[in-house]
């Protein structure tokens, strides 16, 4: 029971205060109601700044707010998030901030295919994700696999996804040969 | 030739710094070190002052540091010697010899000898209060007080001027208090 309790007090502890977010922080483009946070102390304000292209939707003045990324490119925005937290007396502590990297993931077109084609190589873009969906086989598309059908595979990373869409058409059926 | 030389120094340090104030002592409502919003109580004795060449005290002057606020008289001082008149609390007064008083008590005389300061020597004491002001730099708290006889103010002119040196009360900075902030978390 003690060894219950202990494991509960520290899975509870690392949920409420763990820092989760290493930086720089990953969002997917055109993410909205990202939600950014600091620990609350509740006789502070919080004044945020959000530069990069992301606008702040909600929360200034808390020690919560959620950013909106509608429209911003790809890449690495430095010091993109930045809160300054003010005591009681109106003490600004020191700035806090926290990189952003938008990324936007894209994937190869293949197809359409036989069911008898080759395995084809499925690419993404950055390198270093992860596809799944039907006839997926080690980041490879197989339309032995597939069948026929149309297909929809998902490419992943950094908790974003992007996908693409595959057919794999029947062959023609020939029939047997005939003799006049 | 020794004695006269003797008397010579003798009469040179009297003319040229001299002190009248002794046995001075001071209670203060919480030691420090203090934060904005605390507000402090000091009581000060002036034990004995010393009428040298018939100096006579005149004025007491509080010397704060600019991290203090609010300023207030509790306790006035008590006591006109033979003089008739009052302890006044002002916050600022220039003196016929130009000297810029305040804050403090100073001693209006209402008889026939005006600007003499009172003829008691002592002992006085008085009380004031004071709050730390609101502030995130680390401002100076300091407290000091410096007895004034009527010959720096113009009302006695007889030289041996007492010009005591101010009395220490407290030395210290404002404890300033800034929000240590936790990294951003992304949900």
């Amino acid at each position: 029971m003690k060894k219950l309790l202990t494991v509960l007090l520290v899975c509870f502890g690392l949920a409420t205060y763990g820092q989760t977010t290493i930086n720089p922080d990953t969002v997917c483009v055109n993410a909205t109601g990202e939600q950014y946070f600091v620990t609350n102390t509740p006789t502070s304000t919080y004044n945020w700044v959000v530069t990069g292209g992301g606008t702040l939707s909600t929360g200034q003045g808390t020690n919560s707010i959620t950013v909106d990324y509608t429209g911003v490119g790809s890449g690495l925005y430095p010091n993109a998030i930045e809160v300054i937290e003010s005591n009681a007396a109106n003490c600004p502590g020191t700035p806090v901030l926290l990189d952003v990297f938008v990324l936007d993931l894209s994937g190869n077109v293949i197809g359409p295919f036989c069911p008898g084609d080759p395995t084809t190589p499925l690419v993404g873009t950055p390198l270093g994700g992860t596809w799944t969906g039907t006839g997926v086989v080690a980041n490879t598309f197989q339309p032995s696999t597939a069948g026929v059908g149309n297909y929809v595979l998902t490419y992943s990373m950094a908790g974003c996804n992007t996908t693409i869409n595959v057919i794999v058409n029947n062959g023609p059926v020939t029939g047997p040969i005939q003799h006049f | 030739m020794r004695k006269l030389l003797t008397i010579l120094c003798l009469f040179f340090s009297l003319t040229v710094s001299s002190q009248c104030v002794s046995n001075q002592s001071f209670l203060i409502s919480s030691p420090g070190p203090y934060s904005p919003g605390d507000v402090v109580a000091v009581d000060y004795t002036l034990g004995t002052f010393t009428q040298l060449n018939i100096n006579w005290i005149i004025a007491f002057q509080i010397n704060l540091g600019v991290g203090w606020t609010n300023l207030i008289p509790l306790i006035n001082p008590v006591g006109g010697g033979t003089q008739t008149g009052y302890w006044l609390w002002d916050l600022q007064n220039t003196y016929p010899s130009g000297l810029n008083f305040g804050p403090g008590w100073r001693f209006v005389n209402t008889g026939f000898v005006p600007d003499w300061g009172s003829s008691s020597t002592g002992p006085f004491t008085m009380r004031f209060r004071v709050t730390v002001g609101p502030t995130c730099t680390p401002d100076d708290l300091s407290i000091s007080i410096n007895v004034i006889g009527d010959c720096l103010t113009g009302g006695w002119n007889n030289g041996a001027c007492c010009n005591d040196p101010a009395f220490n009360i407290y030395n210290g900075n404002v404890q300033v208090v800034t929000p240590i902030t936790s990294n951003i978390n992304h949900y």
